[in-house]
């Protein structure tokens, strides 16, 4: 079943007739109108209304992460989370905030170059997850002799470039196509800081103050400070910058926004009271 | 095998450059804590602390059993401490790693073994009978500094835990139900605290840190834990291994220690006190209390 956030937390139940038979009478279900406004939350093993997941006449219906395929035609949630629907891309998926990071391709992500094999770096993405390998070949221009050499504990920047259920993700430096490393590559200095899925996600939007409600960056910069970030979907955010007092304070404005769930206002009053501790 | 990710070289170098220029990754001052939580349960002995995100939970328990042989007189205290998958998945039952070998020792010698909990009066009939009080220390989360909340949790659950109140008419012993009788707290004689140091540097010089987290317990280079009272009687004092520490340090570090001992002590007690006057609800625990004032 659907859970229709927005409504719960205005008090307006939805009516009685909208609460369908189902085969556990026991669990409270609530099903979302299929024209309700507002974030729409599922359950592991919710049912989601067939209202709900688009229908294009060309596309098939890509399933995103967090729902699985239960033939003939069923969809089911996996995890809890916001259910998304994007509709030119004829997608469904759900979006947690929490959670283990599983790769999936095309994605950015930061790690650690745990130790370098022969032919490639096995790359730590996140604890307790076996390593992903990252082709000693596979950076801008990198030749056998000309190659970057990484040592033990080096951060880089790269994207996964393959993702199977029962294989060691892979990752690439450089784009496939154009040969560019489109800033992806070893990072030095700086300072990596733990952050939530939810976080990275929200970082990494194109329009991350709007959409993700993330204003702490811009903020910060518009108070004069100079940094270079970089966010990884794996839940690692890098700071760079000359002043050893703004990684730390960019970094803990980050965390702090996403451990206390800051709103916009709040985001706005914690970069004010940092600055004035800078000062 | 899992493994938990090692820092990055990046995050080794900052830590270092920053402790250099005097400033920790999150902010705080060096000898300044995480802000600490202290919350008792519904029961008796039920009591958990957190620094910062590390969390531990303490239940204590007691039982009627028959004493050692060679120690007739007196009952049996134990501490259980088990760090179970649900800290990281590098923790496996049955299985005790370096760090849960060295909490459960820290915790034996300070609480233990320096005599904190009168066990003498946990006998009932000597060499028959005698009450068997369990700490049982469950970690939560883990982000460094265990030993020094482990132990605040155990001395609180300890202190907060009443065991039934008992009789003995002849040869009959009767253990009392709390409806009958109010339990009674523990024989306590004194509340040690274990305060964590951690140096950093190649001499352990660069900097001395309370509370460390666990990016910092990672790269520190040596470490020392002291294990006081409040009137600065030292039960243990423990450095194992890591770089050798200039003796003034050393001693500045002790007095810093019973400072915070001093500090635990009065969080506890208010604590405490705040949590009876919670149950005391229309005054009358003092009529109820079959406990007689030392």
């Amino acid at each position: 079943m659907l859970f229709s956030y927005s409504s719960l937390l205005q008090g307006r139940n939805p009516s009685l007739k909208s609460i369908p038979r189902t085969q556990n009478p026991t669990r409270l279900t609530h099903r979302a109108g299929a024209m309700s406004s507002g974030p729409i939350y599922v359950l592991p093993g919710d049912e989601i209304d067939a209202s709900l997941i688009p229908s294009h006449p060309k596309k098939p219906l890509r399933l995103g992460p967090g729902l699985r395929h239960a033939p003939p035609n069923d969809i089911i949630p996996t995890v809890a989370g916001q259910f998304v629907v994007e509709r030119q891309k004829n997608a469904i998926r759900v979006e947690t905030t929490s959670g283990r990071y599983i790769p999936r391709v095309g994605e950015l992500v930061i790690g650690t170059v745990h130790h370098s094999g022969a032919e490639s770096y096995f790359v730590t993405l996140s604890d307790f997850t076996s390593s992903a390998l990252l082709p000693h070949l596979s950076f801008e221009s990198a030749t056998r002799k000309t190659r970057p050499m990484l040592a033990n504990g080096a951060l880089v920047y790269a994207r996964v470039s393959l993702a199977h259920k029962h294989m060691d993700p892979e990752l690439e430096c450089v784009s496939p196509s154009t040969g560019k490393s489109d800033g992806l590559g070893p990072l030095t200095d700086g300072m990596l800081f733990p952050i939530s899925l939810g976080m990275s996600r929200r970082l990494m939007l194109s329009k991350s103050a709007q959409d993700g409600k993330v204003v702490v960056l811009d903020e910060l910069a518009s108070a004069g400070l100079q940094f270079e970030t970089a966010t990884g979907r794996n839940g690692r955010f890098w700071v760079d910058s000359e002043n050893i007092k703004t990684i730390s304070l960019v970094g803990r404005a980050v965390t702090e926004t996403d451990e206390k769930g800051l709103n916009v206002d709040q985001q706005k009053k914690l970069v004010r009271s940092l600055i004035k501790e800078l000062s | 095998m899992p493994r938990e990710a090692e820092p990055s070289l990046n995050e080794r170098n900052f830590v270092s450059r920053a402790l250099e220029e005097g400033l920790r990754v999150d902010g705080r001052k060096f000898d300044q804590c995480r802000p600490v939580s202290l919350k008792f349960g519904d029961e008796f002995g039920v009591a958990e602390v957190q620094f910062g995100k590390t969390k531990v939970l303490v239940k204590v328990s007691a039982e009627v059993t028959v004493p050692y042989t060679d120690r007739p007189f007196e009952g049996v205290f134990s501490i259980a401490s088990e760090l179970s998958p649900m800290v990281a998945p590098s923790f496996e039952v049955n299985r005790p790693t370096e760090t849960e070998v060295l909490l459960s020792r820290m915790l034996e010698k300070t609480i233990r073994r320096s005599g904190a909990l009168d066990t003498e009066s946990l006998c009932l009939v000597a060499g028959k009978k005698c009450w068997s009080i369990r700490a049982d220390v469950h970690v939560l989360s883990l982000d460094g500094n265990l030993t020094d909340a482990a132990c605040l949790a155990v001395v609180a659950a300890l202190r907060h835990f009443r065991k039934p109140d008992s009789s003995i008419e002849g040869e009959i012993l009767t253990v009392y139900t709390p409806a009958e009788r109010e339990p009674v707290p523990l024989s306590w004689l004194h509340s040690p605290f274990c305060i964590t140091f951690s140096y950093f540097g190649e001499e352990g010089d660069t900097a001395v840190l309370l509370d460390t987290t666990w990016l910092e317990e990672q790269l520190r280079t040596s470490s020392c834990t002291f294990s006081l009272n409040r009137h600065g009687e030292i039960c243990q004092v423990s450095k194992l291994g890591g770089v050798s520490i200039d003796a003034p340090v050393f001693v500045q570090c002790a007095q810093v220690a019973l400072a915070k001992s001093k500090e635990y002590t009065e969080l506890v007690d208010r604590k405490l006190a705040e949590d009876a006057k919670s149950r005391d609800k229309g005054g009358l625990m003092a009529e109820l209390t079959a406990e007689n004032d030392r």
